[in-house]
């Protein structure tokens, strides 16, 4: 494993790759909010929604089977709780698309629209991130005042995290190589105990070496980093592009198209 | 094979109110957590930074559940954070962690991360951390350590898990009998809390055999001496918990009797309550007119005036099957919780900035 296996798309470059990382945060989050503001029985309401994702995924070159693949991975708990609401909304609601209309109880629609938005917010949240590297992303973070603390610890996470991660597989492989799964539940228990106890050692004393590597350069509580973010007008018309794209979703095709009948 | 994961709060489940708010608690615990742990020195940075890539590696060692195969837990960590690095420095961990795990996994969204903090990382870290200080007392026992860990655990996870229910009965966009859904998520994490306990105990006890250090460093050696804004912040991280159950049952259920009077009207009887008193109705006329929150809800009429009558239902409008839950009960009680919190921060670092520029002082010279 590599730190490219989750980043391999944020190195590439494109128009929107050289962005600023606020913007495209800001931008995201906007969206985000909008979409969830939309009410809970609209569904035919949010198709222009899936626009700005999508188009975000092909400027930048990021292939959309992959943003499908992370939605239909993340899906189930959220699927589980939609399908659930038809048992508990039935009140009765015409749905009408086009000259078709149909009798559909407030659940399915609640049932579709938490799908349509769940989908939507994952496609939108995996473009911004498969454009942006996560080390401009926590500049951003910064330089949106987070606290300071949760940022280089943040920084710290990322890159200790597939060291570890690749270590925990090839302990875990070698266990369940040597039969680890049919020793009797005490043993088993024993032997995670074991593995994640070791593997908690280990990172103690990376820890320890780690500090002593960042005292012996200086590091006295404060971290200092390049700052190579540039807000630029391609930034502003990002953001613009959106405030606009957003308001024509949510406010004025709404209203052209009649609002609340068309479901 | 399924996995038990605990659950992480979506986006789709909330609405705007709801989120903003627990994004501003959120922002509050985690300012205040990262402002007490920095206090510790600087060289406990590298230890968290390192912890939570540790958290996230010991999430891929599973162990199959005896009893039901195909199932498998692993570790959740906050509990296991808390214990070795203290409560607030295991909040910003879990706040790191939470928020990789939404950037770059896409596992609970950007709004709901507000609640993901406070569900998984906050409620865990500071109630499983009581628990487990509670349970350990002034004693180093082995016996006491492993209880008080899954005990921890248990709580923890079952307590912010509870919470994910009434966030999205808050916010009412999914229809879902709360107490329904609310039994299935605490049914389901006090599963998954026993498991983590479980591996937790399993890691303590690796760790006492072979490192007895970092664990009795920590906890059983010295105990932990909480400062008086540590004890303050954690009262009102529980006074925001309680807030937002509470409210919530007072909005929902107004009253047993109340409740149960709506469901079965009795049509010409008598009403079962006696009709109030004169000076029981003086009063209530007296608290209408001047409370800023009556009911616990938004005040519609301006201050001094009596609210109008509701308008009788339209009786010719289509029935509806359902009825509106009412989340302006909780809001208000989350929202005067929040902005106390907010004043109590300001207060605090108001307090604290003065002494700090002193010690710097001393320090550089």
């Amino acid at each position: 494993m590599h730190h490219s296996h989750i980043d391999r798309f944020a190195q590439g470059d494109s128009l929107l790759h050289r962005l600023d990382a606020r913007a495209k945060l800001l931008a995201v989050l906007a969206y985000t909010v909008v979409l969830i503001s939309f009410d809970r029985y609209a569904v035919a309401a949010m198709a222009p929604m899936a626009v700005a994702p999508l188009a975000w995924l092909w400027l930048s070159g990021v292939p959309v089977r992959f943003a499908l693949r992370r939605v239909l991975l993340l899906s189930p708990f959220i699927l589980t709780l939609a399908l659930a609401s038809p048992l508990y909304d039935r009140s009765v609601h015409a749905a009408a698309l086009g000259p078709w209309q149909v009798e559909l109880t407030g659940g399915w629609l609640t049932a579709m629209n938490v799908a349509i938005k769940f989908a939507l917010g994952v496609l939108a949240l995996t473009a911004m991130i498969c454009t942006t590297a996560f080390s401009s992303l926590l500049e951003a973070l910064d330089r949106l005042k987070a606290p300071r603390l949760l940022v280089m610890q943040l920084g710290l996470l990322y890159r200790y995290l597939f060291e570890l991660i690749d270590r925990a597989m090839r302990v875990r492989r070698a266990r369940d190589f040597r039969g680890g799964g049919r020793a009797p539940a005490g043993r088993r228990l024993r032997a995670v105990g074991g593995i994640v106890g070791s593997l908690l050692a280990q990172t103690l004393e990376k820890s320890q070496r780690v500090e002593l590597a960042m005292a012996s350069r200086g590091y006295r509580g404060q971290s200092h980093g390049l700052r190579q973010l540039r807000a630029g007008w391609a930034d502003a018309a990002l953001l613009a592009a959106m405030a606009g794209y957003l308001l024509l979703c949510r406010w004025v095709m709404p209203a052209m198209l009649g609002g609340r009948e068309s479901a | 094979m399924t996995c038990l994961l605990a659950m992480h709060m979506a986006d789709q489940l909330l609405s705007l109110p709801v989120a903003g708010v627990a994004w501003l608690a959120a922002m509050a615990a985690v300012a205040a957590a990262s402002r007490l742990s920095r206090r510790q020195g600087p060289e406990k940075l590298p230890l968290m930074g390192v912890m939570g890539a540790f958290v996230f590696a010991a999430q891929m060692v599973n162990f199959t559940l005896p009893l039901m195969p195909g199932t498998s837990g692993h570790l959740g960590g906050a509990v296991l954070l808390a214990v070795l690095l203290g409560p607030w420095a295991g909040i910003v961990t879990m706040a790191g962690i939470l928020i990789v795990q939404c950037l770059l996994f896409q596992d609970g969204g950007l709004l709901a991360l507000g609640c993901n903090i406070l569900n998984m990382g906050v409620a865990p870290c500071l109630l499983g951390y009581a628990v487990y200080r509670a349970v350990l007392g002034r004693t180093a026992s082995a016996a006491r350590q492993y209880l008080g860990a899954w005990l921890a655990c248990v709580i923890g996870v079952a307590a912010g898990a509870a919470m994910v229910p009434l966030e999205s009965a808050v916010s009412g966009v999914l229809r879902i009998a709360a107490g329904d859904f609310l039994a299935v998520m605490v049914g389901v994490h006090l599963l998954i809390g026993t498991v983590e306990g479980l591996i937790t105990f399993a890691v303590l006890a690796y760790l006492r055999q072979v490192h007895p250090q970092w664990v009795g460093a920590s906890t059983g050696g010295q105990p932990v001496r909480l400062s008086k804004p540590a004890v303050a912040a954690s009262l009102v991280v529980v006074a925001l918990l309680l807030a937002g159950v509470v409210s919530w049952f007072a909005s929902a259920h107004p009253d047993g009797l109340e409740w149960s009077y709506q469901e079965h009207p009795y049509a010409g009887a008598d009403k079962p309550v006696a009709p109030p008193s004169p000076a029981v109705a003086a009063v209530e006329a007296f608290q209408a007119r001047y409370s800023p929150m009556p009911d616990y809800g938004r005040r519609e009429a301006p201050l001094g005036r009596l609210p109008r009558q509701q308008a009788a239902p339209d009786s010719s409008a289509k029935p509806r099957a359902t009825t509106v839950v009412n989340g302006w009960g909780s809001l208000a009680g989350l929202v005067g919780t929040a902005v106390t919190l907010g004043l109590l921060y300001a207060v605090s670092v108001m307090i604290r900035r003065p002494r700090r520029a002193v010690r710097d002082a001393s320090r550089g010279a």
